[in-house]
């Protein structure tokens, strides 16, 4: 091969690897100028991934559906369609197996397990991931948890922009402030203890 | 500074004293240049490519530290700023036709820039994509690059991410069967093969020699269906029966051991898992026969009619000069799995004959090419059955004891008379 054919090649590859991470942001994007924001209310932990970093897993209140559909499997793919109540909180409409001739906003999520006695399906939402930076990850979670335990109702929710099924967690809210700098604060206060 | 560069010093010597002509010395001097042109810098290419792996990896951790006091935009810049920089080097290094050294190490330092922008792309929109994927998306965007670079670097990292990859996505709690790992496997096939036309003897290629099998022998189990176990070691054994006669086949027989990772593989691998069914309780669950996947029979097919194939066109080519058992060990077991399923004495009794055989032979062969290492290899096949034997409780203590005797006795004896030999052979 000759050398202008390596370089052709070449920039053909590595116009692909420009596109893959632009894709995926322009996607991304998309969905949050077009897309509806739904608030869903959440329980975090916080685990860490070798190359992106901590981050804090997110359960969803609304991960457990009531379903007639007895034969649910794990890995199958489900549509979960949802409406937003009066506080702009997500609530599920339905969930099926295929797509359905609905007005409301769909998300495709995955089944993790079905729950006979209570005839419910269990789902993963494809956004149950929120990193964060490394020295917040572990202090984002104890936050959330003591938010969580207080008498105030619905007052940690992950902001979420929803379009065509897909899907960008923008923020999580503890009292209506932004988890990083809720964190922030509570460390700043800490640090003036002593 | 090496023997060359002081030969070389020596010539004039050499040439004053009329030890040698002029035209010796310019033969020798001449001989020594090409050598030296022959094998660039190699340590420069090694220097290269460790510092681009730890710069990229650096900035992937520094990118993952997921600085919340930046803006999205600035953010974005950086997912694609080490990206460009790295695609900008490597189309410096093959438009100006640079050294294997610009090679490697630009090609090793995009591998990693490629990583970092994907992985903080996923940090700015908070995208969960598990590990599998994530990995799956980055070693494909860097295919093309061992073969545009012809960098043995960036297939390393290519084998290594790809093994990784299989862990991630094939074991574990919901595992799946990695069908990707066959693809990213075939992919890297033509470059290993011209490796091994073009540089028989390169230290690089040797390092492929033993990556290839470790990585086939970590992914193989991610293939067999879960709760097969029993199936697990039939394929585990034809796997290690097949690395054994592609070990023996004359390119590779003809090189060192050290060089040869495919006979080391097959000759250990198939040793350690027939000795796991010496075991009464492997056949005893095989004979309890749990419902078994089709996935994992046919794999278990499919790989048995590869290494039945090799073993043949082996013959064929009349590269079988003697009989050696270990080539034969996983047809043998084949055929044991098959009573085994019926009967449970008959292949325990022929497991730990052919374990003892295994041994025995090997100890024959260390003896006839008066090879420490291969006698002292057959006296611990037979040491670690005996010591497996030593926790079957149904066995008399004192046939056990006696058995530790004799072939603890063995070992001295055996090494004793080989060096009583070797001496009175020497002298």
């Amino acid at each position: 091969m000759k050398t202008i054919h390596i370089v052709a090649i070449f920039i053909l590859v590595a116009c692909i690897q420009l596109f893959v991470p632009a894709k995926m942001i322009y996607d991304k994007e998309a969905i949050i100028e077009d897309g509806t924001v739904y608030k869903f209310k959440t329980r975090p932990i916080d685990p860490n991934d070798p190359f992106r970093g901590k981050y804090i897993t997110l359960d969803y209140d609304i991960n457990a559906i009531k379903t007639d559909d007895t034969l649910w499997q794990r890995k199958d793919e489900a549509y979960l369609y949802i409406r937003k109540d009066a506080d702009g909180f997500a609530t599920p409409v339905t969930v099926s197996r295929e797509k359905q001739d609905l007005d409301e906003d769909y998300i495709l999520t995955e089944v993790i397990w079905y729950n006979s006695n209570e005839r419910e399906v269990n789902l993963q939402l494809p956004f149950n991931r929120y990193y964060m930076e490394e020295t917040k990850a572990y202090d984002a979670e104890v936050a959330h948890r003591k938010a969580q335990r207080d008498s105030l109702p619905d007052n940690t929710y992950a902001l979420v922009y929803i379009k065509n099924g897909s899907a960008v967690l923008s923020d999580i809210l503890i009292d209506e402030v932004s988890i990083k700098d809720h964190v922030e604060m509570q460390q700043d206060k800490k640090g003036e203890k002593p | 500074m090496n023997m060359n560069t002081k030969l070389m010093k020596e010539l004039p010597e050499l040439l004053e004293n009329k030890v040698i002509s002029q035209d010796v010395a310019d033969a020798i001097e001449a001989y020594y240049t090409t050598q030296n042109d022959a094998k660039p810098n190699r340590l420069f290419t090694v220097f290269g490519v460790l510092g681009a792996t730890l710069v990229g990896l650096g900035i992937i951790l520094i990118l993952a530290h997921n600085w919340d006091d930046f803006s999205k935009s600035i953010k974005t810049v950086w997912a694609f700023l080490p990206l460009v920089i790295g695609q900008l080097i490597v189309g410096y290094s093959i438009l100006k036709g640079k050294s294997d050294t610009w090679k490697e190490a630009s090609g090793v330092f995009l591998f990693f820039a490629v990583g970092a922008s994907i992985a903080l792309v996923s940090q700015i929109y908070n995208i969960p994509g598990n590990l599998s994927s994530f990995l799956l998306t980055w070693i494909l965007l860097c295919t093309p690059l061992i073969y545009l670079l012809k960098s043995k670097a960036v297939a390393i990292l290519h084998l290594v991410f790809a093994t990784y990859y299989v862990f991630e996505y094939g074991y574990g709690y919901g595992s799946r069967t990695p069908w990707y790992y066959l693809l990213l496997l075939a992919v890297l096939a033509p470059f290993y093969i011209q490796l091994l036309k073009h540089y028989t003897t390169s230290n690089m290629t040797s390092i492929f020699n033993w990556l290839i099998p470790l990585s086939i022998t970590i992914s193989l189990g991610a293939f067999v269906g879960r709760g097969d176990d029993e199936y697990g070691f039939l394929i585990y054994v034809i796997l290690f029966g097949m690395f054994y006669s592609i070990g023996k086949i004359p390119y590779f027989q003809d090189q060192k051991l050290r060089r040869n990772g495919f006979l080391v593989f097959g000759s250990l691998g198939t040793i350690t898992t027939v000795l796991f069914t010496t075991f009464r309780w492997y056949w005893k669950d095989l004979a309890n026969g749990t419902s078994t996947h089709t996935e994992t029979i046919i794999l278990a097919g499919v790989l048995f009619a590869l290494a039945l194939l090799i073993l043949g066109y082996s013959y064929a080519k009349k590269w079988v000069k003697e009989f050696n058992l270990f080539q034969y060990v996983f047809i043998i077991f084949a055929i044991l799995f098959f009573i085994g399923m019926v009967n449970i004495s008959i292949p325990v009794i022929i497991t730990n004959l052919l374990i003892f055989s295994l041994g025995m032979i090997t100890i024959k062969i260390g003896a006839d090419q008066f090879h420490f290492g291969i006698l002292n290899y057959g006296l611990l096949i037979v040491t670690a059955l005996v010591i497996c034997r030593f926790f079957d409780a149904n066995i008399s203590f004192v046939v056990r004891g006696l058995l530790f005797v004799i072939v603890g006795a063995g070992f001295f004896l055996t090494n004793y008379i080989m060096l009583k030999k070797q001496k009175s052979n020497t002298l």
